[in-house]
């Protein structure tokens, strides 16, 4: 079969009845969205985005079920998709369920449609998060199974389009889980839970905190155009990563977002570049500081940093009117409270909570919950970096649209880092 | 209480009476304003399992490696600031995607989350730096060490020279020190030592010939502080690790996990 071939039946497959189809034998043509006939069907899965993270999620997916095929590949660069087969073919447990051939291995910048066309059921997606809102709509489109990483977007527009793809997907129940672990985390579910119930009472304020060193940069070579090598460095550029507050402490405002059940009306932040100023960081901040504020008065403060040699702190707090909690498993005050069972790890949960909802008919979708807290810390951004006090409302409609129109290599101007108070909300 | 103390101080003194124990110094890092204390221990002897193992002279760290230190290492603290810097002749941790420290306390704690790989980097790097050959200890000297020449504390003293069953480490030498004078070699942070070093190893039941964390650390119970206390190093140590490959450097989920060096005289 050809890979034209195998992108048609599988589209003509979707766009047929799905009752009808699944008469078919699932197990020979793959998985089905919402009618999962046996716990023993395969599910092929692509990969897009082949680094370290995304190899790491074809590893975790493997291991969450039995019935996972890694099939395709998909990334930017060749060098970057090589590594990631080597590791997965090279690995001796679990090489019998990867089934990648060349004809499965797409490269340039399209490399996503192309793994998602060549016939797989499922794809993890861990391509630099400014891609991420087009790749969740094509899948979505095509009617494939989503693992996504956070954070999902780096801008409104991005955000409204999770927002659609998530709202398609529910129609189709496809089922979509993002890359926010806590979430999967027995430790956290369990603590959240009781939040929720009530054991801290009425939650009064709370702060989360991503205070880290400094992350990898891979420097430049002579011969990358500026968006190869911005790419290769994505973290230090807005429209690839979102700036460190949405890539990192998306992870700490998701855990506050869920505890109170809401995403915030306004938030006032500031930040700055202090310390990781060398061009090679691109034009990102290195320290941010944001309250925000939820329904019925809550503050929140969130801080985060990336300055080497300072002091950690990754971590969640509510305070309610009888106690408080780390959600992460202690609640201390008249409902005290300590986790005390094992959490596996849950990197390879999230694969299992999705897998195992695709096969019972009962999908997970996370769509929401990530595109509000990928908004929540893209507003503390905005707020940051223009000094301004932003709304839910306007940080939504904002037009920022950070992705360049026409994405080639070839030269591209570093954005200019934000100056708060002169830097215009857009 | 006073008799303990009182004992403790005439056991420290008992090296630094003998003609083959080395002098304790101050080590410094240049470039830096980093210092920690080396101790020399006499030669002798300690059991392990049924042999009894011949252990020289040396020196070793007053307390577990901090912080203070280690980030001379992993950040390059000690040249000048700038742009991401090229190779050199020894490899420097990768960053840590997370808060390495977890959040427990930096300055003046134990490093934690470092794999022995990273503990033995450290030791040729600071070689590099002092024109001293640092080390891990093997488990023989390491255990040596531990005991100074007294029996382990019982349970009911522990609490005077070790922490344990805590929720997170604590800053180095805040308790008594052994014998000898070196803090913590129990609990806090359980330490990477380099095996055996002699032929002792098949007397000592289950154990495996790789790198191995002795004397138990914070989250442990009573009964696990102890000179003979080994864990060895499985999956789980790295299990939230999200990339493939795992850090050589770090430990996702190794925050008992800490060490200390020792130098040959």
């Amino acid at each position: 079969m050809t890979k034209q071939d195998c992108a048609i039946s599988r589209r003509d497959f979707l766009k047929g009845s799905v009752a009808s189809a699944a008469v078919i034998g699932a197990g020979t043509m793959g998985l089905m969205p919402g009618a999962w006939a046996a716990g023993s069907d395969t599910i092929k899965v692509g990969v897009i985005g082949c680094g370290g993270r995304g190899t790491g999620a074809a590893f975790d997916c493997l291991n969450a079920d039995p019935g996972v095929k890694i099939v395709a590949l998909g990334d930017l660069f060749k060098d970057r998709l090589d590594g990631c087969l080597g590791r997965l073919t090279g690995d001796e447990k679990l090489k019998e369920r990867v089934d990648i051939t060349p004809d499965r291995c797409f490269t340039g910048f399209d490399n996503y449609e192309k793994v998602i066309d060549c016939g797989v059921d499922m794809v993890i997606m861990a391509a630099p998060p400014g891609f991420r809102p087009a790749h969740v709509k094509y899948a979505v489109d095509k009617g494939k199974h989503i693992f996504m990483e956070k954070p999902v977007a780096v801008d409104a527009p991005g955000v409204k389009l999770i927002l659609e793809a998530g709202e398609i997907a529910t129609q189709k129940k496809l089922g979509i889980v993002a890359g926010t672990i806590k979430r999967h985390q027995a430790n956290y579910v369990a603590t959240v839970k009781r939040i929720h119930d009530g054991a801290v009472g009425d939650i009064l304020s709370a702060q989360c905190y991503y205070n880290t060193g400094e992350l990898w940069n891979h420097g430049r070579k002579p011969e990358w155009t500026d968006v190869e090598w911005q790419i290769r460095n994505w973290l230090y550029f807005t429209w690839l990563s979102g700036d460190h507050i949405v890539e990192q402490h998306v992870h700490n405002i998701d855990v506050i977002n869920w505890a109170l059940n809401a995403h915030p009306l306004k938030c006032v932040g500031m930040g700055g570049r202090q310390k990781r100023t060398d061009p090679a960081y691109g034009h990102i901040f290195d320290h941010f500081a944001v309250e925000y504020e939820y329904p019925n008065g809550v503050r929140v403060m969130s801080m985060c940093r990336q300055q080497d040699g300072c002091c950690g702190n990754v971590s969640e707090r509510v305070i309610g009117t009888e106690g408080s909690s780390n959600c992460a498993g202690l609640i201390k005050g008249s409902r005290e409270w300590k986790f005390e069972g094992s959490a596996p790890s849950p990197y390879v949960q999230e694969h299992i909570d999705l897998i195992s909802g695709i096969r019972d008919g009962k999908p997970l979708n996370e769509a929401r919950q990530i595109a509000e807290s990928s908004l929540t810390a893209i507003m503390g951004r905005m707020s940051a970096y223009t000094g301004q006090e932003i709304t839910w409302e306007q940080a939504m409609n904002s037009q920022e649209n950070l992705m360049p129109e026409k994405l080639e290599f070839g030269p591209m101007p570093v954005a200019p880092v934000a100056v708060p108070g002169r830097t215009p909300f857009s | 209480m006073r008799y303990v103390i009182v004992l403790v101080l005439i056991l420290a003194a008992i090296p630094a009476l003998c003609a083959d124990t080395p002098a304790n110094y101050a080590e410094s890092i240049s470039g830096t304003l980093v210092k920690f204390d080396m101790v020399g221990i006499p030669a002798g002897k300690v059991t392990m399992g049924t042999q009894t193992v011949q252990v020289k002279a040396l020196w070793i760290a007053k307390t577990e490696t901090t912080w203070d230190a280690y980030d001379v290492f992993v950040y390059r603290l000690d040249e000048p600031q700038g742009a991401p810097s090229g190779n050199d002749a020894v490899s420097h941790p990768s960053k840590p995607y997370g808060a390495a420290d977890r959040g427990y306390g930096h300055k003046g704690y134990p490093v934690i989350n470092v794999s022995y790989y990273a503990a033995e980097q450290y030791c040729k790097w600071l070689t590099a730096k002092t024109g001293h050959t640092y080390r891990l200890p093997t488990e023989a000297e390491w255990q040596y060490a531990c005991l100074a020449g007294a029996p382990e504390p019982d349970e009911k003293s522990l609490d005077k020279y070790a922490w344990f069953w805590q929720e997170k480490t604590q800053p180095v030498a805040q308790k008594l020190p052994n014998a000898w004078g070196i803090y913590d070699m129990l609990g806090n942070v359980a330490e990477w030592c380099a095996g055996l070093d002699c032929a002792a190893g098949a007397s000592i039941p289950d154990r495996r010939d790789k790198p191995v964390v002795c004397g138990g650390s914070f989250e442990d119970s009573a009964n696990k502080i102890k000179a003979s206390t080994r864990k060895y190093q499985d999956d789980s140590w790295q299990a939230n690790d999200p990339q493939n490959p795992k850090s050589k450097w770090w430990l996702s989920d190794g925050q008992f996990v800490g060490f200390r060096i020792v130098r040959d005289q």
